[in-house]
Parts: C-alpha cells; sequence; structure tokens
C-alpha cells in the first residue's frame, strides 16, 4: 500500500503555537463587532483567511465577509446574534467535503467553521457517543472501539468530514446497506437557530431532529448531537466481482438481494472509476473490466457470513461476473480505500464534475444504470457511475473541464439523468444533499403543494432567509433569489 | 480547480504549478494527513487552503504578503502527496511557488541576513562543523535566548564528531558488482559522519564499489525549499557536472531530503536547456535504502548476522523518503533481513517529525510541537533502537527523545546493518 494512515490524526484545539489571526484590523463592520465580542482568535476577516472559507468539494461560492471558528456552542450564539443584527446570511460549515455546493456560499457573509468544536465523550454503558459539531467522523468509531463499539455510517470521506456537516446532509456509506445512514443513529441534538436561540431535540413527540437531520444547514447549525453506537460484526468477508458491463453487475445485485442476502456493504464502481483509483494506489483493480462489485457480509455467526457470501458469488457467477475473494483483512481493507477514493481520484480525468445522487428501486437497478451509460455516451461527455448499489443510490458523475466543454450541456445531462430516476420511482439525493446543484431539479421532483409545504417550513424556522440562502428550494415562481 | 493563472508570463515554473492547481478538486481528503492542520485546524494552514491561496496570489487577487504566513507555516512534508486521489503534485508547486516568490518578498534586514546565514552554513560542512561546535559551548546559555536561536542549539547533539573525510573511491570488497556514486552531504557530514563510514562499509561489504565524485556539493534542497531559486540552480548545475550518470549504476543518498532532491532536477529545470541531462541524472539516483532493498530482493545481499537478543526497532518514516520517494516497503525489508529484528510501527507515523529542512529555525513552535508528538509516539512502541533515514529526523526526534528523559540510541537504516555485520547487535 502506497498511501498514509491519516485517520490516525486527531486535531488537537490546545497548540501553544500562535494561531492564524487577523494581522491589523478586521477590514468591515461584521468581521469588527465579532471580534470585539469573540476576540481576534476566533473571529477570521483577512482577505486570505476569509477567502479559503468560500468552497465545498465541488464548488467555489461568495467569499464570506468574516469566519468565525467557535469553541462552544455559546459562541455560534453570539456570531448568529451579531450575523442577524448585520443582516447577512450564515452558512454553518464543517471540513467542506460535501460535494452538493452545500457549504460554499452564495452570498457575501458570516461562515461559522466548527472545526474546533471536537469535544467528544463515550458513554459505553449506554451506547452513546455525545459529539460536537466539529468532531471528525472516523474518531467516533476510534474513541469507541476500545470499549467495543463502533459508530457505524461511513462516509467516504470518513477521516475529514465533521459529525456536524454528517448530520447536516445526512451523509451515508457503504454500510449504509445494512446499517443505515447518519440520521438514524442520532438519539438527541442541539441546534443553534436563526435567532440565536439553542434547542435540544430528542425524537419523541414531532421528530424536529428528523426535520434538522439533512437540512444543509437551511433551518439551523448543528452544534451537538448525541448518537447511538453498535458492537462491531464479528466476523466480515469481502468479496470483489468484475463484470463485462455496468448493467450485469446490476443484475447480479438484485438477484443477490432476492435470493435473501443481506451483506454489510454493496457498493459498484464503473470502467473509469476503477481505472482512475488504480492510477492512484496501484492495487490490482480489473482495469478492463466494465464493472467492479464491492460486497461485505457480516455478521456475529460466521456461517451465516459465509453462507450470504456464497449467495452473492452465486448471482455475480450467474449474471457473468469473476469473482475473487479477498484473502486477507489488508486485502479487503485495500479494496475498500479503493472504494472511497473513488470520488476525488476521478479529478485525474477532468478538474470538475457534477455529482449526482439519485436513489432508485433496486428491481430498476439494471435498466437506470443502463439508461444512465446510454446518456452519457451519446452525450459525448466523460460520464462515470458508482455508488450504494444494494440501496439503489447511485452516482452518476459528469466530468468535464470549462474550457473544453460547455457548463450548459453538462446541467443538460445532469437533468436528463434526474428525469431518468424519478421516471423510475426514485429521488434527486440518497446523501449528499440538494445544495445548489440539483437545486433546479427540485420542480421535476417535488409536487408544488409539497414544495410548498418545504417553503413553510423554512419560514417557519427561518422567516428572515438567512441561514444558508440558495440551497435546497427552488426560487419561487416570479421572484429572484431567495435573499 | 479553475484558475487564471497567467503562465505566460510565469515561464516554465508556471506551467508546473498551473498543472498542480488544475488537478486540485478541493476534495479536502488532504486535510487529515496535515501536519499544520491537525495542529492549527483551520482551512488557510491546510494544503487545500494552501492551494488555493496559490492560486489566488498568482492571479493577482491576493497580496503575496497576506499569504505568506500559512505558505511559511507547510513543512513541505508532502503527506498531503500520499493522501490525494487526484493526483496533485503539491511539492511540485510549493517549492516551484517558493522560487517565484522569494524574490517578491519583503523582508526585515533582519530576516534576511539570517536566511542567507543558514543557506550559506548549512551546505558547507567545514563551516557548520565550526558553527556546531561552537553552537556546543553556547548550548548552556540556551535558555536565555529567545526562541529562534535556542531552536538550533536545542538540536545539537551533546557531543558533536570529528569529521570523518571520505575517501574518493571505496574499493568493492570480493567479487566486484557494481560501481556507484554517493552524495557526500553537508550537515550530515558533520553531525553524523557515521552515516557516510557505515554506508561506505556496508556497500563495499557487498561488492559495490563506491565513488565520491568530486566537485560535488549540495543537493540544492535547502536552498530551493526556501524560495532561493538562483543559488539552488547553481547547486544543481554543480551536482550535474559532477556527476556523470553514465559511469555509475546508481547515483545514491543516505539521507531522504537530499535524495528527494536530487529526483527533483529535472522538475527545478523544467523548461531550460540542461532538463534532459537532470532527468538522466535523476534516473539513476536512488536511496541508500532501496538500492540496498534491491540486492536483497535478489538474493545478493550478504546476509547480516543475527543480534544477541531480540531487538524491537522503531521505524521512523521520514517525510522525504515516505511520502516524497515513496519508499516504505525497502528499509522496513532490509531492517527485518537482520535475524532478531522486530520492526514496530509508530503510530500517527505519518505525520511529520517537525525537523523539515530550515522549519526548525524558521518556524521553532510548531517544530517543536511536532517534536514533541513524534517522540511521545515512537516512544510508546518501547523500542529498543529508533532508525530513520534522514539526518533532519535524526537530530529532531534524537534531541526529542533526550528531553523527554529516554535514553534509546537513534540510529541511520544503515548504520543498523553495518552493526549487524560486525556482529555488535
Amino acid at each position: 500500500m502506497t498511501t498514509g494512515n491519516p485517520e490516525k490524526v486527531a486535531l488537537s484545539t490546545t497548540s501553544p503555537a500562535p494561531r492564524p489571526r487577523s494581522n491589523g484590523k478586521p477590514d468591515n463592520v461584521l468581521a469588527a463587532e465579532l471580534t470585539r465580542l469573540l476576540g481576534p482568535k476566533k473571529v477570521l476577516s483577512n482577505l486570505s483567511e476569509r477567502m479559503n472559507y468560500r468552497y465545498d468539494a465541488i464548488q467555489f461560492g461568495a467569499t464570506p465577509l468574516a469566519v468565525v471558528l467557535p469553541e462552544s456552542t455559546a459562541d455560534v450564539v453570539t456570531a448568529v446574534r451579531v450575523a442577524r443584527a448585520a443582516g447577512v446570511p450564515v452558512v454553518g460549515r464543517g471540513a467542506a467535503s460535501g460535494l452538493s455546493g452545500g457549504a460554499a456560499p452564495t452570498l457575501p457573509g458570516l461562515v461559522i467553521s466548527f472545526t474546533r468544536m471536537t469535544r467528544l465523550d463515550i458513554f459505553p454503558e449506554r451506547r452513546e457517543a455525545r459529539a460536537q459539531a466539529g468532531v471528525v467522523t472516523l474518531a467516533v468509531t476510534e474513541k469507541a472501539r476500545p470499549h467495543g463499539l463502533i459508530y457505524p455510517p461511513d462516509p467516504a470521506s470518513f477521516r475529514t468530514s465533521t459529525i456536524g456537516g454528517n448530520l447536516g446532509e445526512n451523509a451515508g456509506g457503504p454500510l449504509c446497506f445494512k446499517y443505515g445512514v447518519s440520521g438514524d443513529y442520532v438519539k438527541e441534538l442541539e441546534f443553534v437557530d436563526a435567532n440565536g436561540d439553542v434547542h435540544e431535540l430528542t425524537r419523541d413527540a414531532y421528530d424536529l431532529a428528523g426535520l434538522l437531520i439533512g437540512s444543509e444547514g437551511t433551518l439551523g447549525l448543528i452544534t451537538e448531537a448525541t448518537l447511538r453506537l453498535t458492537p462491531p460484526p464479528k466476523f466480515t468477508r469481502t468479496l470483489m466481482a468484475s463484470f463485462p458491463e455496468v448493467g450485469a453487475c446490476a443484475e447480479a445485485v438484485s438477484a443477490a438481494i432476492a435470493a435473501g442476502a443481506v451483506p454489510g456493504k454493496l457498493e459498484f464502481m464503473d470502467q473509469a472509476c476503477t481505472n482512475a483509483v488504480e492510477d492512484f494506489l496501484a492495487i490490482g483493480l480489473p482495469r478492463e473490466a466494465g464493472a467492479v462489485l464491492l460486497v461485505d457480509t457480516d455478521g456475529d455467526d460466521l456461517e451465516t457470513v459465509e453462507e450470504e457470501r456464497a449467495l452473492v458469488e452465486a448471482a455475480c457467477l450467474n449474471a457473468g461476473g469473476t469473482v475473487r475473494r479477498a484473502a486477507t483483512d489488508a486485502e479487503s481493507a485495500a479494496l475498500w480505500q479503493a472504494r472511497r477514493s473513488v470520488s476525488p481520484a476521478l479529478g485525474r480525468i477532468r478538474p470538475q464534475r457534477m455529482n449526482e445522487d439519485i436513489v432508485v428501486p433496486r428491481s430498476a437497478l439494471p435498466e437506470v444504470v443502463r439508461e444512465v451509460r446510454a446518456l452519457g455516451d451519446a452525450s459525448g461527455l466523460p460520464l462515470v457511475q458508482f455508488g450504494h448499489i444494494g440501496d439503489g443510490n447511485l452516482h452518476p458523475n459528469i466530468l468535464f473541464d470549462p474550457r473544453r466543454e460547455s457548463p450548459e450541456a453538462v446541467h443538460d445531462l445532469a437533468h436528463q439523468i434526474a428525469l431518468v430516476a424519478i421516471r423510475h420511482g426514485g429521488v434527486l439525493s440518497g446523501e449528499h444533499g440538494i445544495g445548489t446543484m440539483k437545486r433546479s431539479f427540485m420542480r421535476d421532483a417535488v409536487d408544488p403543494v409539497t414544495l410548498g409545504a418545504l417553503r413553510d417550513v423554512k419560514r417557519a424556522l427561518d422567516p428572515a432567509g438567512t441561514l444558508n440562502p440558495g440551497k435546497i428550494l427552488p426560487d419561487e415562481e416570479g421572484t429572484h433569489a431567495h435573499p | 480547480m479553475n484558475h487564471d493563472i497567467p503562465t505566460q508570463d510565469i515561464g516554465p515554473q508556471g506551467e508546473v504549478m498551473a498543472h498542480a492547481v488544475d488537478a486540485c478538486v478541493h476534495c479536502g481528503f488532504c486535510l487529515p494527513a496535515c501536519p499544520t492542520y491537525a495542529l492549527l485546524g483551520d482551512e488557510m494552514d491546510s494544503p487545500r487552503g494552501r492551494i488555493v491561496l496559490m492560486k489566488e496570489v498568482l492571479e493577482g487577487e491576493l497580496p503575496l504578503e497576506d499569504a505568506a504566513p500559512h505558505l511559511d507555516r507547510c513543512l513541505g512534508c508532502q503527506a498531503c502527496v500520499s493522501a490525494c486521489p487526484s493526483g496533485v503534485p503539491y511539492g511540485e508547486l510549493i517549492t516551484s511557488f517558493r522560487g517565484w516568490s522569494e524574490p517578491r518578498r519583503e523582508r526585515s534586514p533582519f530576516d534576511r541576513a539570517k536566511r542567507a546565514a543558514i543557506l550559506k552554513v548549512l551546505p558547507a560542512p567545514k563551516v557548520f562543523s565550526l558553527a556546531a561546535r561552537a553552537g556546543q559551548y553556547t548550548k548552556p546559555l540556551a535558555p536565555l535566548l529567545p526562541a529562534a536561536l535556542r531552536a538550533p542549539l536545542d538540536l545539537l547533539p551533546e557531543h558533536v564528531p570529528a569529521m570523518q573525510p571520505s575517501p574518493r573511491v571505496t574499493p568493492a570488497r570480493g567479487r566486484r558488482r557494481g560501481r556507484v556514486a554517493c552524495l557526500a552531504g553537508c550537515a550530515q557530514q558533520a553531525l553524523a559522519p557515521n552515516f557516510n563510514a557505515a554506508t561506505l562499509r556496508v556497500l563495499a561489504r557487498n561488492g559495490i564499489e563506491v565513488v565520491i565524485p568530486e566537485g560535488q556539493g549540495c543537493c540544492g534542497a535547502a536552498a530551493l525549499h526556501t524560495g532561493a531559486r538562483d543559488e539552488a540552480l547553481r547547486l544543481v548545475r554543480r551536482n550535474l557536472a559532477a556527476f556523470d550518470p553514465d559511469e555509475y549504476d546508481a547515483i545514491l543518498s543516505n539521507a531522504a531530503g537530499c535524495g528527494a532532491g536530487l529526483k527533483e532536477y529535472p522538475v527545478v529545470l523544467h523548461g531550460l536547456p540542461d532538463e534532459e541531462q537532470a532527468r538522466a541524472f535523476a534516473a539513476k539516483v536512488q536511496d541508500i535504502s532501496e538500492f540496498l532493498a534491491g540486492l536483497l530482493r535478489e538474493g545478493d545481499l550478504d546476509p547480516p548476522m543475527p543480534t544477541s537478543r531480540p531487538l524491537t526497532v522503531a521505524y521512523h518514516d521520514a517525510c522525504h523518503l515516505a511520502h516524497a520517494q515513496k519508499i516504505r516497503l525497502a528499509p522496513r525489508e532490509l531492517l527485518r533481513s537482520i535475524p532478531g529484528v522486530t520492526v514496530a510501527e509508530v503510530p500517527e507515523g505519518d505525520l511529520c517529525c517537525g525537523s523539515a529542512g530550515t522549519y526548525n529555525l524558521e518556524q521553532p513552535l510548531l517544530a517543536n510541537e511536532l517534536g514533541v508528538r513524534k517522540a511521545k509516539n515512537i516512544l510508546s512502541t518501547r523500542p529498543d533502537l529508533i532508525v530513520s533515514g534522514n539526518i533532519g529526523c535524526h537530530t529532531q526526534i534524537q534531541s526529542h527523545v533526550r528531553r523527554s528523559g529516554s535514553r534509546v540510541p537513534v540510529l541511520h537504516t544503515v548504520e543498523l546493518l553495518d552493526l549487524a555485520y560486525r556482529g555488535e547487535l
């Protein structure tokens, strides 16, 4: 393996080294007021600092007027109140590894970056963790593991991404097929609303916590969460299957699940993905295969785990695939690292991409992947597919270089793909959110009455429209962009 | 990422930088790999943030002086390069950027003098040795000095050994299997002359004739990585004249930083008339561990003698071996070839020790924090010996391990092999 071990690096917020801070005076009124109330160490106002808080992993947005790096919920409250008084928008930000433009501000305003809110407590007797928003996702499992527990949600970016960001986007990961997504592990949430008031939500009565999860920072800023932990399965077995064509891969998946297999993970990547990753890792992935399927079966009973692997294996062979079983833990770890690296490795093909996040019924999988493939081929744009195929959650990615390919053509193809999903009874987003990228497709996906209800919810919690404006909800007919 | 870097105005180094910026998809996978991000936790002090800052400066959107503090804090460890699935050549970007920006920097006369002094003393072994000896006597005064002056004194070993000039040619012992040239190195000759002595003994024992070509000098990495591009070009060209790649099976370095520097020559000379020559030279460059592991794999390495008792060796990956040169396995294979040695993996092994060229002198607080963390991580493996393949890491680790009260010896990979050959382990 040629790659590092970055999961072991934890953020330390106690470094005595000089903190980056504004040299000289804050260069605008908002920054000046924030600095007066929070002190210079928690407020960034230099251009060089602010410029670095305008992007996520997909998009560059507007340069914020100021950035606050809170160390407590009280700091968040102060920051939100100052922004409210100044009438500027507020965007929450974790590690900014999101793929829908969620953390990229659409307007100049305040960015609240949670990377210093990293308090994490494990309560093994209750099988719970209490995490501040800036805790790195993997850190929860690392700290829980000595107690015989893990935190299952495992987005590809889990070494970087934060709990706050995961909850904001309701992030999934390979384990979501069997174990669910981030939102399924939340017992309590603390959030700061648009007025700067702090709320504690549980999941009884109205599931308001559920409303905040996946709201992409448009309804409130999640500051802390109580998370459910589980014991890890005792046994895990990995297999990789390769297929001449993506549709055959999807057929194998449908057949395996229909036969009763409930694998822990079921992921696929097409040829372009496999090759981009192989360029990075050089671990011997089959470059010639049209699609590669990665499967973990897991559980506490080895016999069942092996039986399930055999079921999947048979389904793959029936669909014309070839199967390789991972012989060692190291081999399966390498295969899963390969899958985790897909998304950024696509940068080797084109510098920019439009990331779709469609979810379709599993029965429709073979048809959908083939239709999407055909649309890509017809468009002449580089299009790749990968994703959590077990959930029917596909990530068709359109790769482009704005100097070579027209952004309009990219948008048009993305729209057509969204329509394929909707036509087959699917939805626009499984785990990355709508953000700015898929906002304009919402009118196709959601009927006007429901869209109206969503707008009512937004207005109830954020009447002035200052929380992460320009995300999720499309502009109302006849109006300009939401303030 | 999209950019409008005016490459035509910057020249060949502009292309190098623009290509790196282009390749970055700002995914953030580099963040957890970055030592300064680990310490400071903000975007400007992460690789992704620095790429954006460099882009903005090159595009003229941000004054250089605003970006400089964050770029100066980069160790150049390239852990981000290992972590980057998109293949961003960050090392080439930051090195080129420093070369481009240094002449445009406003620095105080004191700062200028300090940098000039470092770049004069570091590459001149004799001067360095004198300075190190003088420093030894000043060491008791260290607590009274400001951090910037205290740092180099803290790093000095308790005893600065006498210089041991290496012979120009060391003949092979037994059957002659090959002929290599070695880079003698600079500070290393003064601080750890036994690295070179052990290298010559081990190579000779394995039938390799070793030449230390006359006229060679500093690899130029220190100058290059601090932005002194003209000085670096002078040093690079001096070495290209001294080493004729056609004469040797390999050109070896036993310092990870220098080896990485030598392999970087084609990038330094990109677009210049001697680029081809640099390519031919770099193709022959190998780290000593790479070369010896090659012999081992072919069954040609003289087997080392078993140790007298089981030894746990904590192997420290130098950033310039692991990240810049992608050499991780070779030194481990060599260590494991010694019967009785168990190699211990260091927690947070990919995190830089904080030495990084002149970083100790320029960013003493961050360097110190990383050094403390590294020593703690290494000692957590309860090693009998600590081994690394780079003089910079060696002095840093030794200094911090001693300060934490441990007496565990710190050795170069080739020193351990040398001791094993002599039955002294």
